[in-house]
């Protein structure tokens, strides 16, 4: 049989028993044999006199025999309420057998008594405490003590004893006495059992003494719910007594549960204004007691009270709180992420209820890195407990401000940052910047952008204490973005300090390498293009504003440049157009040469750089779509540009992309504008280049991308119809609408077929709608007339 | 045998800590209430005579802890129930979900002989809170879907609701209440094989 076999069935005898006795004791008191009953009864509660019982089964048969007990008890009161003599039956009761089943009825009439004769109750009562020494089997004292409590808790006095007059009943000072004296006996039973059998058995006594512990733990409860204890009568007389009681009993058990059981029963007011004797008597607990969670606890529960109770703030708090809790480190040797979590837990405090008091995290802070520099710790590594409770406490006044700047204003912030490794200096620095773009917090100066970028270090450059080996390169990519987007926060009111600052990020981010800068220096231009438009529109305010916006592209070119030493192609590329665009709308002195620049470093780039045929497509499209929007050139400059372009778009690889970016590049001839903002509309040009787009076509192999390609050229020359060149004929498009019908009946019919055909059909419907549309007196329309559609 | 005068209902309350298990028993037996928070130890009962439907009954109500570390004896308590009453604050969503939880818990624990209609009542508390969450027609349907279980809005601190939940409380767990009959169809005799002097190897050399 298992052990847990057994005890189900010494439990199921023993329950079977007290079901049995149980009944005949209900049957003979329906017939008022009042001491048959009682005989019934003792031989019911000799079943509690069982060793062979767990904690949690006598508990069971103890439910069930005081629930017998309670007939037992609803008999005698209606007995006694009716006249009845108690005195021979409380005689009678003491020649039961055995002292257990005698204390149960001893205590069962004895309560009646009191019932019906409040007079007698303050001596019955310590009778009663005193008579239950009698047992001192842990176990069977344990629950015996407990069913005092439990009947006894209806009766005591719970008058206040500071008035003259005398109280037979008692006061609330006879319940102090009876549950402390009570609580003690209790614990000592408790205490006891550690100390009782086989050393080799201590575990499942141990094991048993945690599941018995609320019976003790109930007494205070008990204490709890008198309502004439005031915070006085607590602080002078209850919570010394159970302290004092906590401290001797030299216990580890018993005192870390009771000390928690403090802070859970009684209420916070009282805890408030007993924080002194209560962390005092901390100090003097069993070395293996775990102090830091009790502490916590308490600093956790004030902090709550505190926030909710206004009036609560008369208390200093914080200030107890400290000194006490240094006194507990001081005395005894906790281990050093017991008191950065107690540290913790006062950052807490401080966070929620003085968050105008920055100060006081500071100086949670500098007691840690105190601590740190005694104890001569370098670093902590991330697996190590202190550095997990220390990353709790580094979050909370991030997590709680929500703005960067506050938590830069604790001025031990950085110092403590460095304690951690490079993991843990690396996961703050993510958690920070995550919190400045979700906060949308704003770095307004040199100093507090520099301060950032330092703090965040792991992200910026390379650390000496990096581990070897390759970074995940999704999580890589992850935090570069991360601190790109916070490039855009680093941002001054005053144009010149934004371009100091400018300047900073580019120093901090230069140290990245390359595998960074491509992620941290594109937002630094765009900021930089940005700002020379501030400055553009402050030309009347700052006669300096040209110097400066030539300074700004100068900082850029240099950072672009910075990128292709990088051997990065595109990104340049595009910066460089970006910024050439920018040039040119900012009409400053020399701007031309500025933007040629720009854009000339963007095509040689093209040319020199950019090798994939489809990457070379986008990179045309790009050129030639920045040089369309961009006029600030003169003739001299622009011609070369966009044969240049026309001539790298004839020179791609593949034909359709070469008859693609040749027809894109028909439009640097007719929409793009002169330096004098006047279009060029050079319609013969743009000829030539749909015309060469013709040509290219036909060297097409595959008769679907012929088709597909002239149906896009139509459009083109519809486009440019519409747009009145005039030498684009009917009989141009007549002739090309002719050779689309006749090689679209021939594909094959498939997606691709389906969707060149309705590229068609839209554009027929289009040329229709025009046609039908067409007002009398319009030339161009009246024209289309003789298009056989 | 006349069904015996006086008749004792166990009745269980149960719910998630700080939902005010405590108070509402204060309130109906003291007809006190205090802001103050006291966590619960254990298990706890009071006693309180009522009259229902002109038959004195006493009620012996059981308060229990929330916080199950609190129950290290487990809960014994739970057997021989009439009636369990399962609170929630209105004010908390997680202490109106953590009802489903008890429930089962409790029919798991106290095993009733018939659990699909073992009287339950649910108490939505702290009903004088402005900040409630829980809305009353979402804990209507919950106890509706529970075989229309009884459901009762109170204030502990304010007293609403509270003597009435108590008396269909009372109500339900005499209905519920098979005690008479079964202690009235015990037999008389009955030999359980072993008697208490056969185990009395089962008590130490302890003379308690």
């Amino acid at each position: 049989m298992t052990q847990m076999e057994d005890q189900e069935k010494q439990l199921e005898i023993a329950l079977a028993s007290v079901q049995k006795q149980g009944v005949h004791m209900k049957m003979c008191l329906d017939k008022n044999k009042l001491m048959e009953a009682l005989k019934h009864a003792s031989a019911m509660l000799a079943e509690l006199r069982t060793s062979l019982l767990s904690p949690k089964s006598y508990y069971e048969l103890f439910m069930k025999v005081t629930n017998e007990l309670c007939y037992l008890d609803l008999y005698l009161v209606e007995e006694f309420e009716r006249g009845r003599k108690v005195d021979d039956l409380y005689q009678i009761i003491q020649y039961a057998g055995n002292i257990v089943p005698r204390l149960y009825l001893l205590i069962t009439v004895g309560l009646v008594y009191i019932k019906t004769n409040t007079n007698l109750k303050r001596d019955l009562l310590k009778d009663l405490v005193e008579m239950c020494r009698g047992v001192q089997h842990p176990l069977r004292g344990l629950f015996l003590r407990h069913y005092l409590l439990q009947c006894s808790k209806n009766v005591l006095p719970d008058i206040p004893d500071n008035e003259e007059n005398e109280h037979p009943e008692g006061t609330v000072r006879d319940s102090i006495d009876f549950i402390l004296m009570n609580f003690a006996e209790m614990n000592k039973l408790w205490v006891r059992m550690q100390h009782q059998g086989h050393s080799r058995e201590k575990e499942r006594r141990e094991k048993e003494r945690e599941e018995l512990k609320i019976l003790v733990g109930t007494n205070l409860v008990r204490l709890s719910h008198l309502d004439s204890i005031t915070l006085d009568k607590y602080r002078k007389v209850v919570l010394p007594g159970i302290l004092e009681q906590i401290v001797s009993c030299r216990d580890a058990i018993a005192q870390e549960y009771l000390m928690e059981c403090i802070i859970q029963v009684f209420p916070d007011e009282f805890h408030l204004y007993t924080l002194n004797i209560f962390l005092k008597s901390c100090c003097e607990l069993q070395p293996s007691v775990n102090v830091k969670t009790i502490v916590i606890l308490m600093i956790n529960r004030l902090t709550v009270f505190t926030f909710q109770n206004s009036n609560a703030s008369e208390v200093k708090l914080f200030e107890v709180l400290t000194e006490q809790i240094a006194n507990i480190i001081q005395s005894r040797d906790l281990p050093l992420e017991d008191t950065v979590s107690l540290q913790a837990a006062m950052v807490g405090l401080a966070l929620k209820c003085y968050p105008e008091n920055i100060d006081y995290v500071d100086k949670s802070l500098q007691t840690i890195s105190d601590t740190f520099s005694r104890r001569k710790i370098e670093k902590i590594n991330h697996k190590n407990p202190v550095s997990r409770e220390l990353m709790a406490l580094m979050k909370l006044p991030i997590d709680n401000y929500n703005d960067l700047l506050l938590v830069m204003k604790l001025k031990h912030f950085p110092e403590i940052i460095e304690y951690f490794d490079y993991t843990g200096r690396k996961t703050i620095a993510i958690y920070l910047l995550q919190n400045a773009v979700q906060y949308r917090t704003r770095i307004p100066s040199v100093e507090q952008a520099e301060t950032v970028l330092t703090m965040v270090s792991p992200l910026v450059k390379d650390q000496q204490d990096q581990p070897f080996g390759e970074e995940d390169p999704e999580d890589f990519a992850e935090e570069q973005s991360l601190l790109g987007r916070f490039v855009h926060h680093m941002k001054a009111e005053e144009p010149d300090l934004q371009f100091k600052i400018l300047m900073a990020e580019r120093e901090h981010f230069s140290l990245g390498g390359n595998k960074r800068i491509c992620y941290t220096l594109p937002p630094l231009v765009f900021q930089a293009y940005q700002l020379a438009l501030i400055y553009s529109g402050k030309r009347n305010q700052d006669e300096l504003w040209e110097k400066k916006c030539r300074k700004i592209f100068q900082f850029c070119h240099q950072t672009i440049l910075e990128l292709t030493k990088a051997e990065l192609a595109e990104l340049p590329l595009r910066l460089f157009l970006q910024g050439a665009l920018t040039i040119s709308q900012i009409n400053f002195k020399n701007y031309e040469t500025v933007a040629y620049e720009f854009y000339s470093q963007a095509f040689t780039l093209y040319e020199e750089e950019i090798s994939e045929s489809k990457c070379q497509l986008a990179a045309i499209v790009l050129l030639i779509g920045t040089f369309e929007k961009i006029n600030c050139f003169d003739e001299e400059n622009a011609e070369p540009v966009r044969t240049q372009c026309a001539l790298a778009a004839s020179k791609l690889l593949k034909k359709p992309d070469q008859c693609r970016a040749v027809a894109i590049s028909s439009h640097l001839f007719w929409s793009a504008q002169n330096n004098l903002g006047q279009p060029i509309q050079d319609g013969k040009r743009v000829m030539d280049c749909l015309k060469k787009c013709v040509r290219i076509t036909k060297q097409c192999m595959e008769i679907s991308v012929q088709v597909q390609l002239f149906v896009e050229l139509l459009n083109y020359y519809v486009y440019f119809y519409e747009r009145g060149n005039n030498n684009v004929s009917i009989d141009i498009l007549n002739q090309l609408i002719g050779q689309i019908k006749k090689e679209i009946t021939g594909l094959a019919p498939n997606e691709e077929t389906e969707q060149i055909t309705k590229h068609f059909e839209n554009t027929i419907a289009h040329l229709q709608n025009r046609i039908e549309s067409v007002d009398n007196e319009d030339s161009i329309y009246k024209a289309l007339e003789g298009l056989t559609l | 045998m006349a069904t015996r005068k006086k008749v004792l209902l166990k009745v269980i309350i149960l719910g998630d800590s700080s939902v005010g298990k405590t108070s509402l028993m204060n309130q109906y037996i003291n007809k006190k209430f205090t802001n103050q928070y006291k966590a619960t130890i254990g298990a706890d009962f009071l006693t309180k005579e009522v009259m229902v439907d002109d038959r004195i009954v006493t009620l012996q109500i059981w308060d229990t802890a929330g916080q199950e570390r609190f129950q290290s004896l487990g809960v014994a308590f739970y057997r021989g129930a009439d009636c369990c009453v399962l609170v929630f604050d209105v004010a908390s969503p997680g202490s109106f979900k953590s009802l489903d939880g008890w429930r089962d818990e409790f029919l798991i624990q106290a095993s009733p002989s018939n659990p699909d209609h073992f009287p339950f009542v649910v108490l939505g508390n702290k009903a004088d809170l402005e900040n409630r969450t829980v809305s009353t027609k979402r804990a209507q349907q919950w106890c509706q879907n529970k075989n229309g279980l009884p459901y009762f809005e109170t204030s502990a601190k304010e007293a609403t609701n509270v003597d009435q939940a108590f008396i269909t409380i009372a109500r339900n767990a005499l209905a519920q209440d098979t005690d008479v009959e079964l202690y009235n169809d015990f037999p008389e005799q009955i030999k359980l094989s072993g008697s208490t002097e056969n185990r009395s190897s089962g008590s130490d050399n302890c003379a308690c």
